[in-house]
């Protein structure tokens, strides 16, 4: 039994040895697949902003381009008025985006902090409203601008705050949503420190709460900014002309029978950039506060 | 002079008062910061879904637009219209539910999978941890209204990349059509996939790592394999997140609009005409916007019925 003991614990020790090298080789190469299948096509786009047109779609591709020209991120700015897509996109996205997250934290904050009554009601409308349909709103949205527009004259179409209006609210109530984590997560014991030292309730929001939730609107301010970047349902109707955003002029790349490739590439790139270059700064912050946040539910 | 002075001092005071009250007041300063909200949401989304219903009981199209309140009342004739599948608008209905029904879950099931798989592989010791984490999150930052042109670049059947990908691995030995005609589905649902999982990796990531390892040694003490260990530790902790997830990915899925029409443009073909890109176009090509309200009325229950049975089905012992 004694003499048998130490073959029997070897060999067994080699199988383990085997397999799991087995094991951790697979796991690699799957590893290795998904990586790939999510860098291609930001990849492809890079490559092909850096390729001769007539390179860009071939019979052969090349993994790496044999010539690189930065010809189209030259030329991508005569053929449409690209500057103010970029302009039009990041004035109407940014302010959306901080309005979004300053109203709805407080929103957040009144869910998170007081039960009162009405208060799962209110939970209840905020989830509601990511299941309606926006095809359904956007004639009513239509005709309300439009009375707005004849009754104190105000135009809404095509107007920055108009855009600005429609995207704040939409992202609303996912603002609440993910703050009303991050609010849950503020020890209440703080606030009534802070109370009883003489505080009034705005007072505690401003030096307490806030400093304490900054990761929490930080993630929640890239999720926001990126839907109101990546709108393009109501961009199509409401900002067509003097404030069309990026997400609908860089289909003007594309005529009626051709693509300018290379071009939309390029434009596409640098609108990616400044946004890769964030991911890549803060990654530990923006996976902590995707992670940390309200959508744990 | 004096009085009136006296007066506007009254008016601030009680200003004031109403203002300090606001504040001190707990239930009425959360009224106030809910305010806001609410009402922008009153212009944006409760009133029009209400008024998006009563158009589709009435006869709004382009030529009554801008006297819509006059428009003929016609009942139910629009919903008879749309779901009467013997109609040519209830077949084209259908077919459009079908194509977003399998949209759906393929979006559903292929980001889901892909997601837990990602997650499991990244939730092991490597070196490079970190940039792995960086690369997968790159579908999810990167703007959709950009990375969705490099896709159609990619699938472009002369020359893509994928096609040549395909034939020179052997897989394929002509190209195949993947922006118009029956594959276009297949390349609609890759590209949903790869824009949803990075989120369902990074959150299911993130509980996989809040699960404690001895709970895994206990386990392996008692003798249970690797599929036991999954089976009964890591998919019970991963249930909560998994549901909120599952949620989303459906809600998004059933009425995504964005990712279609990027991908195809405004002719899309029809194995991927779903319901969101169908009723735009009847809506905004037609101008029968009583018949465009109906199908989107049916749209809307459809993903409400889907989340009230889920919450009961799955959280319905958590709440």
């Amino acid at each position: 039994m004694s003499q048998k003991q130490p073959t029997k614990f070897l060999g067994n020790i080699d199988r383990r040895v085997v397999s799991n090298a087995i094991e951790k080789i697979t796991s690699r190469l799957l590893l290795i697949g998904i990586l790939g299948f999510a860098a291609t096509p930001i990849y492809w786009m890079v490559v092909s902003s850096l390729r001769r047109t007539g390179d860009i779609i071939r019979e052969d591709p090349n993994l790496i381009p044999e010539y690189v020209t930065f010809t189209n991120y030259i030329s991508m700015w005569d053929r449409i008025p690209l500057v103010d897509f970029y302009i039009n996109s990041i004035i109407i996205a940014s302010v959306a985006t901080i309005i979004s997250l300053f109203i709805g934290s407080l929103g957040a904050y009144a869910l998170s902090r007081y039960s009162f009554r009405g208060n799962r009601f209110v939970a209840g409308i905020i989830i509601g409203t990511q299941m309606i349909p926006r095809i359904l709103i956007l004639l009513p949205i239509f005709l309300i601008f439009l009375s707005v527009q004849n009754i104190v004259s105000l135009p809404m179409r095509n107007t920055y705050h108009g855009m600005i209006y429609l995207l704040t609210t939409m992202t609303l109530p996912f603002s609440i949503w993910m703050m009303w984590g991050y609010m849950d997560s503020v020890p209440e014991a703080l606030e009534e420190a802070a109370r009883i030292d003489g505080c009034n309730r705005v007072q505690v929001l401003r030096h307490i709460v806030f400093p304490l939730i900054v990761p929490g609107l930080a993630a929640t301010g890239l999720f926001v900014f990126l839907i109101a970047f990546n709108e393009v349902l109501f961009s199509s109707i409401f900002a067509v002309r003097d404030v069309t955003p990026f997400s609908i002029g860089i289909q003007q790349f594309q005529t009626n029978r051709t693509t300018q490739w290379g071009e939309m590439m390029a434009a596409a790139t640098s609108a990616a950039l400044p946004l890769l270059i964030i991911l890549y700064t803060f990654q530990k912050q923006i996976i902590a506060g995707l992670t940390e946040g309200g959508l744990k539910s | 002079m004096e009085f009136a002075s006296e007066k506007i001092g009254e008016v601030t005071d009680q200003f004031r008062a109403v203002g300090t009250e606001l504040i001190t007041d707990k239930r009425k300063f959360a009224y106030l910061l809910l305010a806001p909200p609410l009402l922008m949401m009153t212009f944006v989304h409760f009133l029009p879904v209400l008024w998006g219903i009563i158009i589709s009981f009435m006869d709004v199209n382009s030529g009554n637009l801008s006297t819509w309140t006059q428009a003929p009342i016609v009942g139910l004739d629009n919903y008879i219209a749309v779901y009467d599948p013997s109609s040519q608008i209830g077949q084209e209905y259908y077919s459009a539910l079908r194509q977003t029904i399998i949209f759906s879950l393929g979006t559903i099931f292929g980001s889901y999978i892909l997601g837990i798989a990602a997650a499991i592989l990244l939730n092991q010791d490597f070196r490079g941890k970190l940039l792995a984490r960086i690369v997968i999150l790159l579908p999810w930052i990167t703007p959709l209204v950009v990375t969705f042109y490099s896709w159609r670049l990619m699938f472009v059947s002369e020359g893509g990349l994928i096609n040549s990908m395909l034939s020179s691995v052997g897989i394929i030995d002509q190209n195949i059509l993947w922006l118009v005609g029956d594959n276009s589905m297949w390349a609609l649902i890759t590209v949903m996939v790869w824009r949803n999982f990075p989120l369902v990796a990074m959150l299911v990531y993130a509980s996989l790592q809040s699960i404690p390892q001895d709970l895994y040694e206990a386990a392996e003490i008692d003798g249970a394999g690797k599929y036991g260990k999954f089976r009964y530790i890591t998919l019970p902790h991963i249930y909560s997140v998994s549901s909120i997830v599952v949620l989303l990915l459906t809600l998004w899925s059933l009425i995504n609009f964005s990712a279609p029409y990027i991908l195809f443009g405004q002719a899309p073909p029809e194995p991927v005409r779903v319901l969101m890109l169908y009723i735009y176009q009847y809506s905004f090509n037609s101008f029968e916007f009583g018949l465009g309200s109906a199908m989107s009325v049916g749209l809307f229950a459809l993903a409400m019925a889907f989340t009230v049975v889920y919450f009961k089905k799955t959280l319905g012992e958590q709440i």
